[in-house]
């Protein structure tokens, strides 16, 4: 700590703080412009000068300069104001007196500087600086005449997003901010307009919408990415007019700062729907709850409770999907339940659970707190707790920047999961660090990265084991940190391995591998993010077992930073899985044999017979096999678009004798359900999720849901149709009783996560062996990847402008070579035809691409990607013009 | 766009992101001023983000992004030069090329531009047409001078 005094006031401040953060950490206020605290100062503004002794004889800007022993600040002298004072002057000179229509009044820095100094006029005259304004580029405005080029825009995009899509233009005083003499290209993150401390950079979708002063801000948690950033809704007369995020950490992404529209979307289901004569009529709740009870029994009667199978959401809170498991495990009597993560996250669970153990936790202290905070774990530790299994493995995004090598494998962060990219940027900062990237696809980290690995699609568990070989052969006594099992077969295998095989399989050169392998070794922190492109495959588990095993070599999660990091899809995957929406496990993970706890807050001991996996159910269904369900109650989402093969998965549903569907928006599964449930989304409920690192956020109703109701009161109101009433006052008396139970959740509460830090982790691993057979993909010219993209996160940012502003429309991203061998180009449309299904889509060209490799987004409606997959992301498919 | 040209330019650099001043001002010689196209295709090829080639096409006056003429005419405003009628020879040129202080008469023959000081100031009132200085420059001697480009 360093001693000195500021405006006469004795503290004490950090070593190696700045004057400024001193003060403000002391509440005192030093004005400010070109400083953000979410980005490096750069002292360019002079607003914030001081009188430093001993010192320079000139005044200081506190931003830069470092606080030292015996220091005498002064904030506030006469002399400094004078010159805040003119240097705001320079500023107004010609600023525009626009105020009244400028979407920033009110919370203009810019405007509270004038009034805090008092500037009453401006005695300074210059030539008008030519108007330059952007309304071309979508989503984000701006306005030259209004920047005072503090260039915290600039500096947000290059350092924090990794677009640095702006930039200034000319020079001196007719500088100005601009994007390449075309509109915006990038991103389309926003994080800019957050920064800036005036009107020049304006949102599209908030302008002329409220004042800032209109708005209350209610915190919730956003309700796209497994990132789950924490953010606040600002509401207008019942309307959600924009979301913005704390001054610390402004960056959110596209779908985060412009998909809130998904609320108040015209398209969303705001009435209950059920089936008469074929068609959906809107009718009273109640009428929709009695029929769908009554359609339930029915078939109840005839095939028993496993005749109905229940499908989770990971957009629903916790509690939602906590009260449908029980719902199943209880009211019906079946354990017939999965969600849609099993065709992607469930299996990043169950290959880290293979090789690094299923969560247990020793040592609870036995007696459940009877009254704890809302959201508040009632469970609570002893001395000698301990926890093992692969959660303790798993790393959080908040430390991802202290690690020291990151292999990013089959994931394309940005769309994915902005979160990651974010902390791989400021991991970038440091010399030391090095950032692998994997991917058949150049993604937008090829830019920092210092190795690309361009493997074929498929061959990802060779490329893994390439390079624990290539590491075997540069360190013939290597052994993994952490206890693992199995180490001398495993090691007797990868010495047998031929790099130049693995080379030849996956066309990643040898010395590439082994610069990876070498760079990966060295680490002390290394971390492994992986994601849909490698989960989303047939052999998507297996996949997950071989980087589970590269990370059980090299992994020390002890140091901070270093785990495995896989990729959530929506916001509440991990929550989904977490509670319990999976046939064969109770909420957190434990075991159906552990029922009896169960049964004594349930009333009820849960079946010990596991249900189908969501795969087994529809296959069994398409085969008419005997012990097939006949109904579902689903939770949102749409399977038709989201898994592979959309017309087997269509005529599966269609197969179906009676459908619930719970959801928010008229889906291609909503269009074949016999009664359709409107609910609620994140901004109209109160609960929790838990996101992609175990972080439980919690979302709090900021709007009226004018009618639709949060997925768990409409769950406990069809109990009671079937007689047999779950009852709850509200979200936080579910999370209660959930918690009660799920001992993976002890101490855990809002904005910290799971596994609870005061555990002591016993991680042990096994290596496990695995395959490396490509992915059999079919016939064809062409291979498809089918996959996230930027500003979509399943198809429920499709009901919102924002994300569809941006981009809209679905096309055949193609390479040039491609694309000029068939005659095609930009906008030309195509028929992608596979064993499945054929398409007609336009055609963008984009280099991206690896020569033979296509890619499609499985986000939109029309035309539907998944239409051509089997039951992989990846098929082998031809491509013919017109 | 003349990608023949470009790549030509670009081949004699090792295209790495330190190398994009000098590929510009091989680009300003070559065509006279910066094409965005080409812009375009630098940013692509340095691994730059287009906007931060834009905004160093942008800074320096070296660069223009609108053609200029077949002869740049700088007349020195600076100090010295002012002081001995700098601005009145600028007027003068603009008066009889036609064009106004910073534009391209329409031949293209001609651009016509201010600088704050070309380093002569003991030979004031100076200016440079292309690589060549006239020193002395007095308001009668322009014609003389012109007539050499025209």
């Amino acid at each position: 700590m360093v001693n000195l005094t500021i405006d006469g006031k004795a503290i004490q401040a950090e070593e190696g703080s700045t004057i400024l953060q001193a003060a403000q950490a002391h509440g005192m206020r030093i004005p400010f412009l070109c400083y953000h605290p979410a980005i490096k100062a750069i002292g360019s503004c002079r607003i914030c000068v001081v009188e430093v002794k001993p010192g320079p004889p000139r005044p200081q800007p506190a931003c830069t300069t470092k606080v030292a022993e015996g220091m005498e600040v002064v904030t506030n002298s006469e002399k400094l104001q004078d010159i805040r004072r003119e240097l705001v002057k320079f500023m107004l000179i010609n600023h525009p007196l626009d105020c009244p229509w400028c979407d920033k009044g009110g919370e203009c820095e810019l405007q509270n500087l004038t009034h805090e100094l008092g500037i009453a006029e401006v005695d300074y005259e210059a030539v008008r600086k030519p108007i330059n304004n952007d309304f071309d580029s979508k989503l984000i405005e701006r306005y030259n005449t209004r920047c005072v080029t503090c260039g915290r825009c600039v500096r947000v995009c290059k350092e924090r997003v990794g677009a640095s899509a702006i930039n200034f233009e000319n020079r001196a005083y007719f500088t100005d901010l601009g994007s390449g003499q075309v509109p915006l290209n990038c991103e389309f993150c926003g994080t800019c307009i957050e920064v800036c401390p005036v009107g020049a950079l304006i949102n599209k979708l908030f302008k002329y919408g409220a004042r800032a002063w209109e708005m209350t801000a209610t915190p919730a948690i956003c309700q796209f990415c497994g990132g789950g950033c924490d953010y606040e809704v600002h509401v207008k007369d019942g309307q959600v007019k924009r979301v913005r995020r704390d001054e610390g950490n402004p960056l959110l992404c596209v779908r985060g700062r412009f998909g809130f529209g998904v609320i108040s979307s015209d398209q969303r289901l705001k009435a209950p729907l059920i089936k008469k004569g074929g068609q959906l009529v809107e009718v009273s709740w109640d009428e929709a709850l009695d029929f769908a009870a009554q359609g339930l029994m029915q078939v109840m009667a005839k095939g028993g409770p496993s005749a109905i199978y229940g499908i989770g959401s990971p957009r629903a809170t916790n509690e939602s999907n906590y009260v449908f498991q029980k719902f199943f495990r209880v009211v019906l009597g079946t354990n017939q339940i999965d969600n849609p993560g099993r065709y992607n996250y469930w299996r990043a669970v169950e290959g880290m659970a293979q090789v690094f153990g299923w969560p247990e936790i020793d040592g609870l202290n036995p007696e459940v707190l009877k009254y704890a905070k809302p959201f508040h774990s009632t469970l609570t530790l002893s001395e000698e707790a301990k926890g093992k299994g692969f959660p303790f493995v798993m790393g959080q995004t908040a430390k991802l920047k202290e690690a020291d090598a990151v292999l990013v494998i089959g994931a394309d962060v940005t769309p994915e999961m902005p979160p990651y990219g974010w902390a791989l940027m400021e991991a970038l900062q440091k010399e030391d660090f090095r950032l692998i990237v994997a991917n058949p696809r150049k993604t937008k980290y090829d830019r920092y990265a210092h190795k690309k690995l361009r493997y074929r699609p498929g061959t990802e568990r060779a490329l893994v084991l390439g390079l624990m070989a290539a590491m075997v052969a540069a360190n013939p006594d290597l052994a993994p940190q952490l206890p693992a099992e199995g180490w001398a077969a495993c090691k007797e295998i990868l010495q047998g391995v031929s790099l130049d095989d693995i080379a030849k399989q996956t066309g990643v050169a040898v010395a590439d591998l082994q610069a990876a392998a070498a760079t990966l070794l060295q680490a002390q922190a290394p971390a492994i993010i992986f994601g849909n492109d490698l989960l989303a495959q047939a052999n998507g588990k297996e996949n997950v077992v071989a980087v589970a095993n590269l990370f059980l070599l090299i992994g020390q999660p002890a140091n901070a930073g270093s785990g495995l990091y896989p990729i959530a899809e929506k916001n509440n995957t991990h929550g989904v899985c977490d509670v319990g929406v999976v046939p064969n496990l109770l909420p957190g993970y434990q075991p159906l044999a552990a029922g009896e706890k169960f049964g004594k807050i349930w009333n009820k001991v849960p079946s010990t017979i596991p249900g189908l996996t969501l795969d087994e159910a529809l296959t069994r269904l398409e085969n008419n096999a005997v012990n097939a369900p006949q109904a579902f109650y689903i939770l949102g989402g749409d399977m038709i678009r989201q898994l592979p093969n959309s017309q087997r998965i269509r005529s599966i549903l269609q197969k179906a004798r009676f459908i619930v569907y719970q959801g928010a928006f008229m889906t291609e599964v909503a269009k074949l359900a016999d009664v359709i449930l409107p609910v609620g989304v994140h901004a109209e409920v109160n609960g929790t999720y838990t996101n992609t690192d175990g972080r439980l956020g919690q979302t709090r109703a900021a709007v009226s849901a004018n009618g639709v109701r949060p997925g768990w009161q409409i769950i406990t109101a069809l109990s009671q149709k079937l007689d047999q009433p779950l009852e709850y006052a509200s979200a936080e008396d579910i999370f209660k009783e959930m918690v009660s139970l799920m001992p993976i959740y002890v101490g855990l509460q809002p904005g910290y996560r799971w596994p609870c830090p005061d555990l002591k982790a016993d991680i042990k691993g096994t290596f496990v062996p695995f395959s490396v057979e490509p992915e059999a993909l079919g016939e064809g010219d062409f291979t498809l990847i089918v996959g996230k993209t930027m500003g979509h996160s399943g198809s429920f940012t499709t009901f919102a402008a924002g994300p569809m502003i941006v981009n809209g429309t679905q096309t055949l991203q193609i390479n040039a070579e491609d694309a000029g061998k068939l005659g095609v180009a930009a906008g030309d449309t195509v028929t992608v035809s596979s064993a499945q299904g054929r398409i007609a889509v336009p055609v963008a060209v984009n280099d991206d691409l690896p020569a033979g490799v296509v890619f499609l987004a499985d986000h939109f409606a029309e035309p539907l990607a998944n239409s051509l997959t089997s039951n992989s992301n990846l098929c082998r498919v031809n491509i013919q013009k017109g | 766009m003349d990608l023949q040209r470009l790549e030509g330019i670009l081949s004699r650099y090792a295209c790495q992101p330190a190398d994009l001043i000098p590929v510009l001002q091989d680009i300003q010689d070559s065509y006279n001023y910066l094409p965005k196209d080409e812009l375009k295709v630098v940013a692509e090829r340095l691994h730059l983000p287009l906007a931060q080639v834009f905004s160093v096409a942008t800074f320096f006056t070296m660069f223009s992004l609108v053609p200029k003429g077949k002869h740049v005419c700088k007349v020195c405003v600076g100090t010295t030069c002012h002081l001995k009628g700098g601005q009145r020879l600028a007027e003068s040129l603009s008066n009889r090329l036609g064009v106004d202080i910073g534009y391209t008469t329409k031949d293209m023959n001609f651009t016509l531009e201010t600088v704050a000081c070309l380093g002569s100031c003991a030979q004031a009132p100076v200016m440079m047409i292309d690589d060549t200085y006239y020193a002395r420059v007095t308001v009668d001697k322009v014609p003389k001078i012109l007539k050499k480009y025209q």
